[in-house]
Parts: C-alpha cells; structure tokens; sequence
C-alpha cells in the first residue's frame, strides 16, 4: 500500500503543480493570450505553448495518481533529503567562495578593485582556485564521511588542471567568476 | 549537382580539411586525428564506471568550440571527436564489466552475465575479443542502414510534409518518447510537460520574455547547456554520490585477481557460431534506434533474450549467465548497433533519440551553419548546399571510426581494464566541477551555474522517483521547434484552428499519437530504462 | 594675467588632450565583451567575429564574444543597459532594436539610455521567392496572390507590418509567417513551406545563380543586384525596411571610448584586405558607416518614427 500512495501523492503533487502553472503563472506572466488577433489575422499568442506543457503534466499526474502499477512506484526518504540539504550546502558555500573571494581580497590590498584585474593572473585564478578546491574536497568528505588531506590535495589538483584545460590555452575563455564582475 | 558529387565532397571534406601536422610530406588533416582522439578518450571513459560518453562529450564540447571557433569549418572535426566519443564509449563499457562485473555504461549490465563467469574461469581476453568483434559489428551494421536509409527519409519528409504535418509529427515523436521511456507512461508525460515548460520561460514571440517573473535572470530563458549538463549529468553525480554515501559505512574488500589461461584467441570457429547471434542482435539494435527515445539498454535486453531464447533451444553448453560468449555477442552487438541508427531521426527529422544525439544537435547548434533535421538533404541545382556536405562528411567521420575500431580499437580496449580502478568518490567531484566550469565558459555568468544546479536536483529527484529525464532534456530541445512549427503552420494555414487534422497525414499522425499513450497505459509489461 | 595665461595654457593643453585621446591613445580597460545578438553561424554572426578577429590582429585588443539573442536584440539591449560604459562591454544589434522594436516592446528603455557607436553595413532587403515559382515579376506574384492567399515569410515584427501593409496596397491577403532570422525565412521559402519572404542580403548567391528571385527591394532605394526590382514606395506602401547593422554601448559612453571603438570598427571593415571587409563586402554590397552622433540621431529618428508604421498597421 506504501507503494500505491507514493504514486498518489507523486501524480496529486503534478497535477496541483501543472493546475498553477495554467491557472495562477502562465496568465499573469505572459503578455498574449492563447489566440491573437493581429492586423486582421489571429496568430497563436504566448500563452498557448505553456498551458499546453501544463496539459501533459497535468495528464501525466492523472495517470500516475490513477493507472500507474505499484511497482513503477517511488519515495524519497528521509534520508534522501538530508544527503541533498548536505550536499547543497557544500555547493553554496564554495560557489559563494569561488564568487566572492577575489573581489573581496581585490577590495582589501588594491584602489581600484577587481574589475580591472579580472584578466590579470593570479587575480583571475584566485576564486576559482580556492572555491574548486573547496567544492572538490568537500563533495569527497561528505561521499566518504571524513574530511582529509588527500581530498584537499585533488581538490587543488583538479582546480589547477583545470585552470590549465581553459585559461592558459584560450584568451576568450572566462572562468568564473570573471565574466560576471 | 548530383548525390554523387556530394558523396565526394563530403569525403573530400574530411580529408582535404585543414591539416593538422605534417608527417613526413604525408599531411594529416584534422578531422581525422580529432576522430582518432575521440574514439581513444572514448574507451577510456566507457570503461571507466561512473563515467559515460555524454560526460565526455558534455565537458569537450566547450574546449573544442574554442579551438576551432564558430564557423562551418569547425563542424566536422568537432563532430568527428563527438562521434568517435560515442562509438569508443560503446565498446568501452564492456571492459568493467567483463572484468569486474561492474558495466561501465548501463547498457552493457548484461555483459557482466556472461563476461564476467568467462573471466572467473580464465578466459578474460578471449571474453574481451568476442565483445569487441560483436560490438564492431553491430556499429558498423547500423551505420551502412544509417546512411542508406537518413537521405531517402529525409527527402520523403520534406516533400509530402508541409508545416501542420510537420507539427503533428514533432508531437507523435515526443508522445512516443513518453511513452516508452522508462516503463511508466504517466511519469514520461511529466518528465516531457516539465522539458517543454523550462523550453517556454523567457522565450516566445512577444516582447515581454514570458513567465521570467519580471527578473532579467529568466528574461533570457535558461541557457541549453545548464539545462542538458544539469539533468543529465550533474543529477547522476548527485545520485552516484548519494550511493556512495550509503554505501560509506561497508565497503567491499578488493576481489583477489584470478589467474587467466587457457586459448584466449578468436578463432575463425568461433567467429561462425557466433555470427548469428551477432546478426540478429544487430538488427534488433538498429531496428530499436531507429525509433527516437527507445535507447541502447532496451536494445540489449531484448538482444539478449532473443539470443538466450536461440541458445537454449540448440543445447549447446556453456548455457547463457555461465559463460557463454554468445551471450557477450547478443549483447555487444544490440548495444552498438542502436547508435548509429540512432541518428536516423535526427538527421532525417531533427528529433534528438538518446543523449549522444542531444550532444550533436547542441554542437551543431551552438557553432551554426548546421540544422540537423530533413533540409539538409536538399540536393540543389548550381550552388552547392554546404550542409549537405557536412552531411555526408559526418557519414564519412563515422566510417572512419568504424575503421579505426577494428583496427586499433581491439588492443586499445584490452589495455583498459586499470581504469575501472579510479574510484568514483574522487571521480565523481572532480566531474561536477569540470561540468559546471564547463558551463561557465559557455555562458559566462554565475547564474548558469546556479540553474545548471537546480536542474541537477531535479535530475536526482527524478531518478530517485523513477522517472527517466530523458523525455525531459529531448522535449526541452523540441520544445521551440515545436511552438515555431504550430505558429507558423497556424499562421500558414490562414489561422485555420484544426490545422492538426484537417489534413489527412496531419490527422493519422494525432491518432497514432492518442493511440501510442493510451497503448502503454494500457500495457502492464515493465520496460527496463 | 599670470591666472588668465595659465587658463589658457590649460585650456589649450587640455584641447590637445582631447584630440589626441580620441582615436589613437584610448585603450579598452581590459579585454571588450563583445554580445552579439544574432544566432550563431549566420551572417550576422560571422560579421561581428570577424570584426572582432581584425581588431584583435590589427590593434592587440581582446574581445570575447558572447551570444545573447531573441526578441529582436531586445535580450541584448536589456542585458547591456546596466553594464560598465567605459568600452568595456560592446554589442551588435540591427537599428530595428533600437527604434521598432524598443517603441512596441514598451520596456522602459529609450534609444537614449544607450550609445550608439557606429553602424557597419545596410541590409540588402529584397522580397524573394524561388525561380521555381514562375514569377519573372512582381506583378506575377501579386497576380496568383490574388486567387489563393499566399505565404509570406517574415523574421520581425516591424517586417511583418511592412508586409500586411503590402498586402492591403495591392489588395491581396498574405498568410504572414514569422521565423526567427533570415536563413530561417530563406530556408522556408526553398523548401517550399512559403511562397515568398523578405531576405536582408542573404539571397545574394541564390539570386546570382538564378535559383532564387528578387521580386521588389523592400528598401527606399532599389537594390544593388537588382536595380529593375520596385521598391516598396513604387509599390504603394509609405514605410520601408531601411536598417543597419549597429554597435551600441552603455548609455553614457565616454566620447572618447565611443569614438576609438567607431573608428576602428570603420577602418576594419573599409581596409581592403581585412576579412571583415571582404565578408561585408560579399554579403551586403559593402560597408555602410554611419558613426557617434550621427548614428544616435538615426535611431531616435526610428525610435519616434515606429509609431506611425504601428498606427498605419492597426487600422
């Protein structure tokens, strides 16, 4: 039976889901109706594609909630969820290091900021080297359960192969974060 | 200009292109060194478990652009290495699991079945070989229907299908993509309304980018690449991590190696008791690829049941699952013959069928100059069309791989087997942050990477619930064609509101489409993914 | 005295300054982020990287080019507004993006709030149909348009205005079809899924070959490749589809920057030799320069003028 309600709530969830978008996102987020009349001639408006996406999951939700056999049927536990909040946790942290790690140094020891040295080494590097480093290490503690030096020592490696692969072959590659500063 | 001429151009184009070293006054053009390249990596990343070639092709595509750049000249040798990717990755796969019992690609799970018990009774090599021989086979099978087949279709396409048949067609493929994806027609109907609903935000006909909320984020709607590479393969990383997360607390002890005898050669013997099983699977292989969506794993399943049902019936021993290499045969050779087949709908309709081919339309896409989909087969009077040519010299590229498999790809394949020994905890991290700098280089701000991290919870989420994201990233990609094709047809028609069956093929197609999903909801068998 | 001489002196040392900075001494802060608003491969594309490629062999600039397409160059003009205007960040769009296109998109923005530096080529805007249709003219066409309605391919929103008021001048109904880009339409149009579309330069080999035929110049002036076709005046209708292809800034752009990055797009492309110059040349019968001032005053005019073409549309 926990099988049959995985299946329930899994097709309930997409049909509430495909209803908002049709009812609630797609009318007041678009600025043409499904059919418009434009110089005498009706063209189809941007509504129309959207609702049609809504219909299929809609559908698809009906069916699952309906028809689907119990085997097809899956949960996620508990336990699934806290692996993702960990797992999402190590990726903001090091993005937002990867981020903001150069112009925060850059806003420290120089005038002008980072955007000028945003092609000048090793300002350019310097994000992306620790940030990578971090994201590299940390996803290895957390699929090993113990943070080590080995993991660190990849971590750096990867980040500078990388640095290797894109930067110092091709001048109009950016890595992050330069192209945003 | 006749199809011949363009048969030669297309040669001549791969190996008269830019040259790339000179060896001894024998010029080596690039094209035919970025396949060589491409198949190798190939290997390399099929026998490695947890890698697979989508990664591979993923991760290159940003490199190669950059070497090559945007004109159609980069064309063929990107699609050389892409391709060499997809057909190395193929006979990669049979190295884990004939060796470890772990297949390096899910479609060669069952190679394990009867390579590994060859391997534990000592006859690894001779295991490998069969593989490789049927693997090669069955490739080269499906890309002779491949290239016979795509132009003739093509042609037939655009000349009987005008703008509403071409509608209704595009949505009978993503129909049937949701439907026979993943044993459960309900969640591929989700999968595919959600692709189509990320393919609608920020783009559309009207000036305001619709459903971006307003925000100049979303106004350009999400970038191919975040969306793909997400779902793809920034899901599976999560997934794989996940499971080796769980997995942490017991780890396996390494197995103790097992020593190898006896005669480990191919003989011409075996090659005739093989050969039927190798034939039958190939056509099974091709036949499946041929239909957009479908994929290698199905192929091998049925290629091996088909072939068990066969060997059961002769008596001969050993039976398959104890270390038959007709079992390896059946499998091989359905596996790869479902890729070369598998372009059949892209280059005949621009429908992508498995992620190797999404990876071809996103080069192609991204570099320009070719649309892959029925016009390039437009065989024109005095000016030459370039995509024709391009055309031909993908099928070109293809042979040339084939060539190469049989003649280096065998030893190669065999030198791979300390690959699989990588371990995936280190593999996997270093994946993501290469996918998601990858991206960055290709869309050059942060919220790509943001996106293409979203999209990958949402490839988790999916494949811990059972639904196969395929219909998702392949309704994603047809999503613009799809509205494009409906406006134009609607606007074409005169704005005739039954546009979608008003003509008679427009019309059969609607009805094979109703039929199709209610068919499957219907059919109570459990496809495997 | 003394103080009124050093004005001068300063004055006149600060004149020089000026005069000196503009073209030779203004270097871009970096490498130039280059968006391009056009799909990958086509004509357009190409004119910008080459642009992009002469620049960075002739004057050691870097640019790095980046596609931001859709709505018209409107993604593009919206993702550049809040950049650094110091010529740091350039991008190509067509006048249409910035006259049309910013009146009916009614989002916020004028041509003023951004810095037009320099148009490189027109358009070469022809209304093309396959030779195999049979018409020799455009009284041909318009002569089957009017026993059946035919499909007239169109890659905006200002074209497809254009071609409805066509239409009602010459008292036919056209089946409008909008597709993103001209290569679209010209496919379209080969393939047989149109009768006829406006090509902006594109048709050039086609027509030359005689597969394709320009059947009128949409522009106010006849075409280059054929002078015999009407133009859209000739033809009944006020309006034309005159346009550029136009680098534009930040609003606010230091004169100097803008006028350095002008004259050495123009230079690149009026040199014999650079590829830029050849391509621009092959595709669109050469190049068209229309810079600084002058090129923001174009697009205001088209800014002002769009409400016209709208109305007449309308009715």
């Amino acid at each position: 039976m926990r099988a049959g309600k995985a299946n329930l709530a899994l097709g309930l969830g997409a049909a509430l889901l495909a209803l908002i978008v049709a009812l609630i996102w797609v009318p007041m987020d678009t600025s043409t109706g499904m059919i418009e009349k434009m110089r005498r001639q009706t063209n189809v408006g941007d509504a129309l594609a959207p609702t049609l996406a809504a219909a299929f999951i809609l559908i698809g939700g009906v069916l699952v909630a309906m028809l689907e056999r119990p085997e097809t049927a899956r949960r996620l536990s508990a336990g699934n969820l806290s692996f993702l909040l960990q797992l999402l946790g190590i990726l903001a942290l090091s993005l937002a290091v990867m981020r903001w790690l150069g112009p925060a140094v850059a806003e420290l020891l120089t005038d002008t900021g980072y955007r000028p040295l945003r092609d000048t080494a090793p300002w350019k590097h310097l994000g992306f080297l620790a940030g990578g480093t971090a994201l590299v290490a940390g996803l290895i503690a957390l699929a090993e359960r113990r943070l080590s030096w080995r993991g660190l020592l990849i971590g750096a490696a990867a980040a500078l192969a990388l640095i290797a692969i894109y930067d110092l072959p091709f001048d109009s590659l950016l890595l992050p974060p330069n192209g945003d500063v | 200009m006749g199809w011949l001429d363009y048969v030669w151009m297309g040669v001549l184009a791969v190996f008269q292109g830019p040259e790339l070293i000179n060896l001894m006054g024998l010029p080596i053009p690039v094209t035919l060194a970025m396949i060589a390249a491409g198949f190798l990596l190939g290997i390399a990343v099929g026998a490695t478990p947890g890698l697979a070639g989508p990664m591979a092709m993923a991760i290159a595509l940003p490199i190669l652009i950059s070497v090559f750049g945007f004109s159609p000249d980069a064309l063929l040798p990107v699609f050389g290495f892409l391709i060499g990717i997809m057909k190395g990755a193929t006979i990669g796969g049979a190295v884990p699991a004939i060796l470890f019992n772990t297949p390096g690609t899910p479609d060669a799970y069952m190679t394990t079945l009867d390579g590994y018990p060859m391997t534990q009774a000592g006859q690894a090599r001779k295991a490998l070989r069969v593989a490789h021989f049927s693997s090669a086979s069955g490739d080269t099978f499906s890309d002779i229907v491949l290239i016979l087949c795509a132009p003739f279709l093509a042609v037939l396409v655009e000349r009987y299908l005008d703008l509403p048949e071409k509608t209704a067609l595009l949505i009978l493929s993503l129909a049937f993509i949701a439907a026979v994806i993943g044993g459960s027609v309900g969640k591929g109907l989700i999968s595919l309304g959600l692709g189509l609903l990320a393919a609608y935000v920020g783009t559309g006909e009207d000036f305001y980018p619709r459903l971006s909320m307003g925000t100049q984020t979303l106004a350009q709607g999400f970038p191919i690449a975040a969306v793909v590479l997400g779902v793809l393969i920034i899901g599976e990383v999560f997934k794989s991590l996940e499971d080796l997360w769980s997995e942490a607390r017991n780890r396996r002890s390494p197995r103790p190696p097992i020593t190898q005898s006896g005669d480990q050669r191919l003989r011409w013997t075996d090659i005739r008791r093989l050969l039927p099983f190798v034939a039958r699977s190939a056509v099974i292989g091709t036949a499946i690829g041929a239909l957009p969506g479908i994929g290698s794993t199905l192929a091998a399943t049925l290629g091996y049941t088909t072939g068990n049902t066969r060997h059961a019936r002769s008596g001969a021993r050993p039976r398959f699952g104890e270390g038959a290499p007709e079992g390896i045969a059946a499998t091989e050779a359905a596996n790869s013959s479902v890729s070369g087949a598998n372009l059949i709908p892209v280059l005949s309709l621009g429908i992508p069928g498995n992620a190797a081919a999404v990876f071809l339309i996103l080069a192609a896409d991204t570099i320009g100059g070719f649309n892959p989909g029925p016009s390039v087969f437009r065989f024109t009077g005095d000016v030459v069309n370039p995509e024709l040519v391009i055309a031909f010299g993908l099928f070109t590229c293809m042979m040339i791989a084939n060539l190469l498999n049989w003649t280096i790809g065998g030893a190669f394949m065999r030198s791979m087997g300390f690959m699989s020994r990588i371990p995936k905890q280190i593999l996997l991290p270093v994946v993501l942050l290469l996918t998601l700098t990858s991206i960055y280089v290709q869309e050059t701000r942060m919220a790509a990477i943001w996106f293409a991290i979203g999209f990958g919870v949402l490839g988790y989420l999916m494949r811990r619930l059972g639904m196969s994201p395929l219909p998702f990233v392949i309704a994603f990609i047809l999503g613009a064609k799809l509205e494009e094709t409906a406006r134009q047809a609607f606007a074409a028609t005169g704005g005739d509101p039954f546009f979608l069956v008003s003509s008679p093929i427009a019309a059969l197609f609607m009805v094979l489409t109703v039929g199709v999903i209610l068919r499957s909801t219907r059919k109570s068998k459990d496809l495997p993914t | 005295m003394k103080s009124i001489l050093k004005a001068a002196i300063a004055a006149i040392g600060l004149t020089a300054m000026t005069t000196g900075a503009m073209a030779a001494d203004w270097t871009p802060p970096g490498p130039i982020k280059l968006m391009i608003a056009f799909r990958a491969g086509g004509g357009a594309d190409t004119q910008a990287r080459l642009i992009a490629e002469d620049l960075e062999a002739k004057l050691g600039w870097k640019f790095i080019p980046e596609q931001v397409t859709g709505k018209g160059g409107m993604n593009l003009a919206m993702a550049i507004k809040d950049q650094p205007n110091d010529g740091s960040v350039i991008g190509m769009v067509v006048t249409e993006t910035l006259g049309y296109n910013m009146m009916v998109a009614n989002a916020g923005v004028t041509p003023d709030d951004f810095t037009a530096i320099t148009t490189t080529a027109g358009f070469q805007m022809g209304i093309v149909s396959t030779a195999e249709k049979g018409w020799t003219s455009f009284a041909d066409m318009i002569a089957d348009a009017k026993k059946s309605p035919l499909r007239f391919g169109v890659m905006s929103p200002k074209l497809a205005d254009i071609a409805y008021l066509l239409g009602e001048a010459q008292g036919v109904d056209f089946n409008i079809v909008s597709v993103k880009g001209g290569k679209a339409v010209m496919n379209g149009v080969t393939a047989g899924d149109m009768d006829l579309g406006f090509m902006a330069g594109i048709q050039g080999k086609g027509v030359a070959a005689g597969d394709l035929v320009n059947l009128a110049s949409a522009l106010s002036v006849p075409l280059k490749q054929t002078p015999e076709a009407p133009t859209l005046a000739d033809l009944g209708v006020e309006f034309s589809a005159d346009g550029y292809f136009l680098f534009i800034g930040p609003g606010g752009m230091p004169t100097e920057a803008r006028d350095a990055l002008a004259a050495a797009i123009g230079e690149a492309i009026s040199t014999d030799g650079m590829k830029s110059n050849g391509m621009i040349t092959k595709a669109f019968g050469g190049p068209a320069l229309i810079a600084g001032d002058d090129a923001q005053a174009l697009v205001s005019g088209d800014y002002a003028a769009a409400g016209a073409l709208l109305e007449a549309a309308s009715q």
